[in-house]
């Protein structure tokens, strides 16, 4: 193991230690020490769910598209596919836990599990995506399960062969899951029809769209880091650029479509939502475009292919601009009270109810119709704590197991 | 038998007792607020708008028929008493707020710490304590305690527990402008079904499709 490695291993696995600590705090407090209220009760945490899911499609659509559509340029990466997937799955299904009240009861989803709650789905498909992407990942790595690590192979005839074969048998169930994870994840948001800001059609195969760009991302990342930037996968950096520009542009086409019909028409509640969106958010709003479309763009060129650090810096935007894309999943939906009536006598005038906030604040009203939620320090630490998380499993696994493709001499 | 209840907005007089009997009697913790009163059109409670009518629009859970909280609760926790009352089972929730995200109303309620340190932080006077005593149970669910479970989410239940011993609601009892009337929605000469026909009789967000059980009868027009 490098030092570099080490280092790396040692930093990640102590913020995700830090951010334990900071949870079992939170856990004895109560959820006092986020910053939510009873008007904006999902924050950082819910869009860390949405990003992590989104992470962690691509990884697995690569994967099966490989052996689904013989995408063979894409082969040496398939093993880091499968291992960010899972990473990034496990990571989502981690960050929610914060959010629960009441962890400890999660078992009711085992004893009691209302089957209409698209929750429940979520919590079903993350879960099966999780162990495909985990099966799909041993599969891979069985011929190479030798020696050492020999213990943990199963006994095949040829193990070249059937991992060849399974993995071809395994793909489509895989990439059904894969795209399954972002359209229920989406549905969580958009089947509620109270929220006007998710209520739309587009959000399920936008999920999907920014996933694939991602997803595709964090696997070129991990890639280049691990392999180099060097002549030998330029090819495969190459399809995996075309790939996240392609995806990114449809995610801003989707997206862009839902804001111009949401916007046009103009009634109340779109007013509303877009004086949030394009107005207390502006700032943001134009980083979640700008970001991708830059760090998509970039990524189209050779020359910043063929460099460490642009590579670094065009996927960096491109994921911090999908990142705050998922941020912006709450404000327009939760500072536009759905409580919003016309009064007796006052036509074309809008009224929200103000909900009463549940917390104290000596200097806040008890009734609010509006809040503005920025993540509080405990919610900084457990987001970053499970990314670092998901960074740490990345590179254990690179180091103890077979993942990278072996250099020929 | 389908319970409703009827608010009758031309009696109302935005006195907020309702407010009050129904933050006690339930012994909602400081900051919990099931039941709200506020005059529509205006920034400031009991104060006209600039323009229109002055009338004061008493909200709390509407115990949808078709209730999102309800359908989206992964665990069942939220449900429909045997009367059309929506009820939350605080042994159940997991405290995921989902229904906080799906209820368009805003009456849900969460308790993000230990009621105790709520009355510390809010300065109560020590043991100060206020409220229904005991816990109730409705078909073996626990839906009311006085100390409420940090993490899980609470709302109005429509006094479950008094209802289950035939008494009325806190807020019914308490309003002195008798505005408030519950009765059998499904019986066609109820109290509340005869005032629901003849009076024109409206529900909240109807365009939401969630059928409220709660219904409201709209006050004469007073010009300000
Ligand atoms: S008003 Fe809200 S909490 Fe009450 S039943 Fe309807 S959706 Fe559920
Ligand atoms: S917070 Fe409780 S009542 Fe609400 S959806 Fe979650 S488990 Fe159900």
């Amino acid at each position: 193991m490098s030092g570099k490695m080490k280092c790396s291993l040692w930093g990640s696995g102590a913020l995700f230690l830090v951010a334990l600590a900071a949870w079992l705090y939170q856990l004895r407090q109560g959820l006092i020490l986020t910053n939510m209220v009873n008007s904006f009760s999902w924050g950082l945490y819910i869009s860390g769910l949405a990003f992590f899911v989104g992470n962690a499609a691509g990884g697995l659509v690569l994967t099966s598209s490989i052996y689904l559509f013989g995408v063979k340029q894409l082969k040496p990466l398939a093993k880091l596919g499968a291992l960010t997937a899972f990473a990034n799955v496990t990571a989502a299904m981690l960050i929610v836990l914060p959010d629960i009240g009441k962890p400890f009861r999660l078992y009711n989803l085992l004893l009691h599990p209302n089957l209409m709650s698209p929750l429940v789905w979520d919590v079903i498909v993350l879960n099966l995506y999780a162990l495909a992407s985990a099966i799909y990942l041993y599969i891979l790595m069985l011929p190479e399960l030798t020696g050492r690590l020999g213990w943990l192979a199963v006994k095949v005839e040829n193990a070249h062969d059937f991992s060849e074969k399974w993995a071809k048998r395994i793909a489509p169930v895989a990439l059904l899951f894969a795209i399954g994870i972002h359209v229920v994840t989406a549905w969580i948001f958009s089947t509620q029809g109270g929220r006007d800001w998710w209520f739309s059609p587009a959000m399920a195969p936008d999920f999907v769209s920014v996933a694939i760009a991602v997803g595709a991302t964090v696997v070129l990342l991990a890639g280049a880091l691990a392999y180099g930037t060097g002549k030998k996968y330029e090819e495969a950096y190459r399809t995996l650029g075309l790939i996240i520009f392609i995806a990114t542009c449809v995610h801003l086409f989707l997206m862009m479509n839902d804001l111009v019909i949401h916007a046009w028409y103009g009634n109340g509640e779109t007013h509303r939502i877009m004086e949030i969106a394009w107005g207390d958010f502006a700032g943001f709003h134009v980083f979640e475009v700008a970001a991708p479309l830059l760090g998509a763009g970039l990524l189209m060129l050779p020359v910043v292919r063929r460099s460490m650090p642009l590579l670094a810096l065009s996927s960096g935007l491109l994921i911090a601009g999908v990142f705050v894309h998922r941020f912006l999943i709450m404000p327009a939906a939760y500072n536009n009270i759905p409580m919003t009536i016309t009064p007796f006598g006052l036509p074309n005038t809008h009224w929200s109810l103000p909900i009463a906030s549940g917390r104290f604040f000596p200097g806040l009203d008890t009734f609010l119709d509006q809040y503005n939620y920025s993540p509080s320090l405990v919610e900084v630490v457990i987001l970053l704590g499970i990314m670092a998380y998901a960074v740490f499993l990345i590179l254990l696994a690179v180091a103890k197991l077979p993942i990278l493709a072996k250099e020929k001499a | 038998m389908k319970m409703g209840m009827v608010i009758d907005l031309e009696k109302c007089i935005g006195c907020r007792s309702c407010m009050v009997a129904c933050k006690q009697h339930n012994a909602q913790p400081p900051g919990t607020w099931w039941n709200r009163v506020f005059t529509p059109g205006s920034h400031r409670h009991l104060t006209p708008p600039a323009k229109g009518v002055e009338y004061f629009l008493p909200v709390h859970c509407q115990h949808c028929e078709n209730a999102p909280c309800e359908k989206v609760c992964p665990v069942g926790a939220t449900f429909h008493a045997g009367d059309g009352a929506v009820l939350i089972d605080f042994d159940r929730c997991i405290g995921c707020r989902y229904c906080m995200a799906a209820c368009p109303y805003g009456v849900r309620q969460f308790n993000w710490q230990e009621p105790e340190r709520t009355h510390e932080r809010s300065e109560y006077q020590e043991k100060y304590h206020y409220g229904y005593p005991r816990e109730h149970h409705h078909d073996g669910r626990l839906v009311y305690t006085p100390l409420r479970p940090k993490g899980v989410v609470e709302k109005c239940t429509f006094c479950a527990q008094y209802r289950d011993k035939g008494e009325l609601p806190a807020c019914v009892r308490a309003c002195p402008g008798k505005a408030r009337f519950v009765g059998d929605l499904d019986d066609p000469d109820s109290e509340v079904s005869t005032m629901i026909k003849a009076r024109d009789a409206f529900t909240l967000l109807p365009e939401k499709g969630t059928k409220p059980t709660v219904f409201y009868l709209p006050p004469k027009a007073r010009e300000v």
